[in-house]
């Protein structure tokens, strides 16, 4: 691109006619979508009358874990794939050297990490009568991660790989193995027995939510850990700098 | 226990969460990878037949997720159309998983490269079998948003398949193949909103039974099929496919261009043909039509023009993608083989060839070391079985008797002069003419060996190399051969396209 800064905020005119024609798409798809008469509640009905047979409180857990729990399913495999994915394209990017991370950062991180792991473990006990569950404590455990990655706490380099995978893929084959455990009791993939699903329900948001947090933490540092295939042949002196105090 | 009796619609859920499992277990081990994911294909495999079994004896069957039923739960649905396709992508995965094997441990057994083999295989497996599960689920979905989920599972998984290879070249192509795979997951969950606004389901019968006609529904429509279309790559919609395709390690190669295209062509036949059939009318499958004939004109040409083996057979999959949307106008045509029924065999044939295709490029890139057209000559001497792989699909790409192929295009020209559509035929006929060119122009390089030429003996382990590919492709042809069978049953069985979906299909 040999263009000028300038010539780069300008829109030339092929940019022009798409943009134009991008506005006319959205508005005759917003005209359309309002003069659509508003949905029949069907479905709004029908997870109220089913809402005590779930075993959860919480209409929004019921639906993602009991009635369409078949679709979490295959969700929480969809972000184990993310990472799979970005694993297989690159490794971590650490830099060489430990940048000074000043003291208050240090800190800030070391009272907040724990406190926000506190807090996602509530949200995944909330989630059976209120807001949040799976996703959202997940979401905050994950971010706890991020906190840790950007202070590049020494004992993150070296994390072992196995335990690492076996968090990842811990709360998807958690949910699959209470599925099955499920068809084998009742007859139906994901069909609680009676009065068991609120545990089972819980049972798979811990430990999806543990998966969920080390998955978005893992796509934060962007690629697999560098000490996976240096295994045996090639001991690389681990650079374990031992000021954990 | 019931779940375990032959009569269970449990059965079901088998081909979802065994490679599911299989595919976690992958991920977690770094060892017997691929005695993992050989157990999973097999036991897929036998599942497979099983439902085969029942679908025949006990007819379409439905089973409900949590024992939830619709509106509320998902549905998983089997007939003959998810039949066909589930036992398409159970052969061409059985095939594709031992050549995988094949092409790693060659690529493994070269020592200056073997860590990037070595990492290569690590997360071929996990990815594959993932992308195998998403594939089985769409199949068998018989929920709208269900499918978009087993989507987004077949897209990410596939992208990243294609990006293995760690090649700049196939870096940008895949990069571009994952951004149009989420366009087009994004165009359709759109559409899902308008669906659910208007009708409040997402469960594929009621949508069918409600038969709405509003402009909510068709925009609804538009939207998913153009999502779809994207996906499947549809020409115009086809330039992120060749450079993709061709790019990518031959097994993976195999997958996209056999399986991941099909997954999402099948939905739109499900949405045209079953769900929305009310809604769809003569024009718009016209129009369908056209760009099928262009897709295949414009992809033939493009494939005489290549200069590498793996990018004009990547160009193949977009011509002979084309014939499956040809089909599409002749569907309303009454009297005769149910058209649609074509749709679902080319399909099936393609899929065999080309994947036995893809792997006869990978074996001859291995063997080579580079894939130019003009400097294969040879290869017949020290491969003979992948050439006559490579021969064999060729055969049913170019739709010559007895292959699939042929019995597909000779049923699209039989019902296309039937209806008097006569400008049909000739596209078909025009396909089949570059296709035996582009097939022929390699052909000729592989069996001509030049003078004074050094005989090089086929190496013991390019047997799983060789052997899957040759099945396949004779696959492809002897299911010209069988044809007679299921056409019979649908002939004489059923008339109309309800009836035949409601009896199930072989």
């Amino acid at each position: 691109m040999s263009r000028t800064g300038k010539d780069h905020k300008q829109l030339d005119g092929f940019q022009r006619m798409l943009l134009l024609l991008v506005i006319c798409m959205v508005m005759l798809l917003g005209y359309i979508i309002w003069s659509t008469p508003g949905n029949k509640p069907v479905l709004t009905d029908a997870v109220a009358q089913m809402q005590e047979q779930s075993g959860v409180e919480s209409p929004v857990t019921a639906v993602l874990l009991n009635f369409r729990g078949y679709d979490t399913l295959l969700e929480v495999m969809v972000l184990l794939l993310a990472v799979i994915g970005t694993w297989s394209l690159t490794e971590a990017f650490f830099p060489e050297q430990v940048s000074e991370i000043s003291p208050v950062q240090m800190g800030v991180v070391r009272l907040l990490a724990p406190v926000m792991c506190l807090v996602a473990a509530y949200l995944v006990w909330q989630g059976s009568h209120l807001a949040g569950g799976a996703f959202q404590g997940g979401a905050i455990f994950g971010a706890a991660g991020v906190l840790m990655l950007v202070t590049e706490l020494p004992g993150l380099r070296t994390i072992p790989v196995p335990p690492l995978r076996l968090g990842l893929v811990l709360g998807p084959l958690l949910f699959t193995g209470i599925a099955l455990f499920c068809l084998f009791i009742t007859g139906d993939l994901l069909g609680y027995p009676e009065g068991a699903g609120g545990w089972l329900i819980l049972l798979i948001e811990t430990g999806c939510a543990v998966s969920i947090g080390l998955t978005l933490a893992s796509l934060f540092a962007g690629g697999r850990p560098d000490n996976e295939f240096q295994g045996k042949n090639s001991p690389v002196s681990r650079t374990v700098s031992g000021d954990r105090s | 226990m019931t779940v375990f009796q032959f009569s269970s619609p449990a059965w079901m859920v088998c081909p979802v969460i065994l490679p599911v499992i299989a595919g976690l277990l992958c991920f977690l081990f770094s060892h017997r990878t691929f005695a993992i994911a050989l157990a999973a294909v097999l036991t897929n495999f036998i599942v497979v037949c099983l439902l085969t079994g029942q679908l025949l004896v006990l007819g379409p069957m439905r089973c409900y997720m949590g024992g939830w039923q619709p509106p509320l739960g998902i549905t998983l649905r089997i007939d003959g159309p998810a039949l066909l396709m589930l036992l398409m992508t159970a052969v061409t995965g059985l095939a594709i998983t031992l050549y995988a094997r094949g092409y790693f441990s060659y690529r493994i057994s070269d020592s200056r490269r073997a860590g990037r083999h070595q990492r290569q295989q690590r997360y071929f497996w996990p990815l594959w079998m993932l992308l195998l599960a998403g594939l089985n689920g769409l199949f068998l979905s018989n929920d709208v948003f269900n499918v978009y989920v087993t989507l987004e599972l077949i897209g990410i998984s596939a992208a990243s398949l294609a990006a293995l290879s760690g090649k700049p070249a196939s870096l940008l192509a895949s990069f571009r193949y994952l951004l149009v795979s989420l366009l087009g997951s994004l165009t359709y969950l759109l559409g899902i909103v308008f669906l659910y606004r208007s009708s409040g389901v997402l469960d594929l019968d009621l949508l069918q039974n409600l038969a709405a006609n509003g402009s909510g529904i068709r925009t609804a429509l538009a939207l998913m099929s153009v999502g779809l279309l994207l996906k499947t790559a549809l020409f115009p919609l086809h330039f992120w496919l060749p450079p993709a395709h061709a790019n990518a390690l031959a097994p993976v190669s195999a997958i996209l261009s056999a399986l991941v295209v099909k997954g999402s062509f099948y939905m739109l036949f499900r949405f045209w043909f079953e769900t929305f059939q009310s809604t769809i009318t003569l024009p718009a499958l016209n129009f369908m039509g056209t760009l099928g004939a262009v897709a295949v004109l414009w992809g033939g040409v493009q494939a005489i023009r290549q200069h590498r083996l793996k990018l004009m057979v990547a160009y193949s999959t977009v011509s002979q993608l084309g014939y499956l949307f040809i089909a599409f106008p002749l569907a309303r045509v009454d009297g005769g083989i149910p058209v649609w029924s074509i749709i679902i065999f080319m399909a099936l044939a393609h899929a065999c060839a080309k994947s036995a295709m893809f792997m006869a490029a990978g074996t001859v890139f291995l063997h080579l070391g580079h894939d130019r057209i003009k400097d294969l000559s040879g290869v017949r001497a020290s491969l003979p079985i992948t050439v006559f792989a490579y021969g064999i699909a060729g055969v049913s790409l170019m739709g010559l008797p007895p292959s699939g192929g042929f019995v597909g295009k000779w049923l699209l020209l039989t019902s296309s002069l039937g209806s008097s559509q006569w400008w049909w035929a000739l596209v078909v006929i025009t396909g089949s003419l570059l296709a035996s060119i582009y097939v022929f122009r390699v052909m000729s390089r592989l069996f001509v060996i030049p003078e004074g030429f050094p005989l090089k003996k086929s190496e013991s382990h390019f047997r799983l190399l060789e052997w899957p590919a040759l099945a396949l492709a004779l696959i492809s042809l002897f299911l010209g051969l069988a044809a007679s069978w299921p056409l019979y049953i649908l002939v004489h069985g059923t008339t109309t396209l309800a009836q035949v979906f409601a009896g199930g299909l072989p």
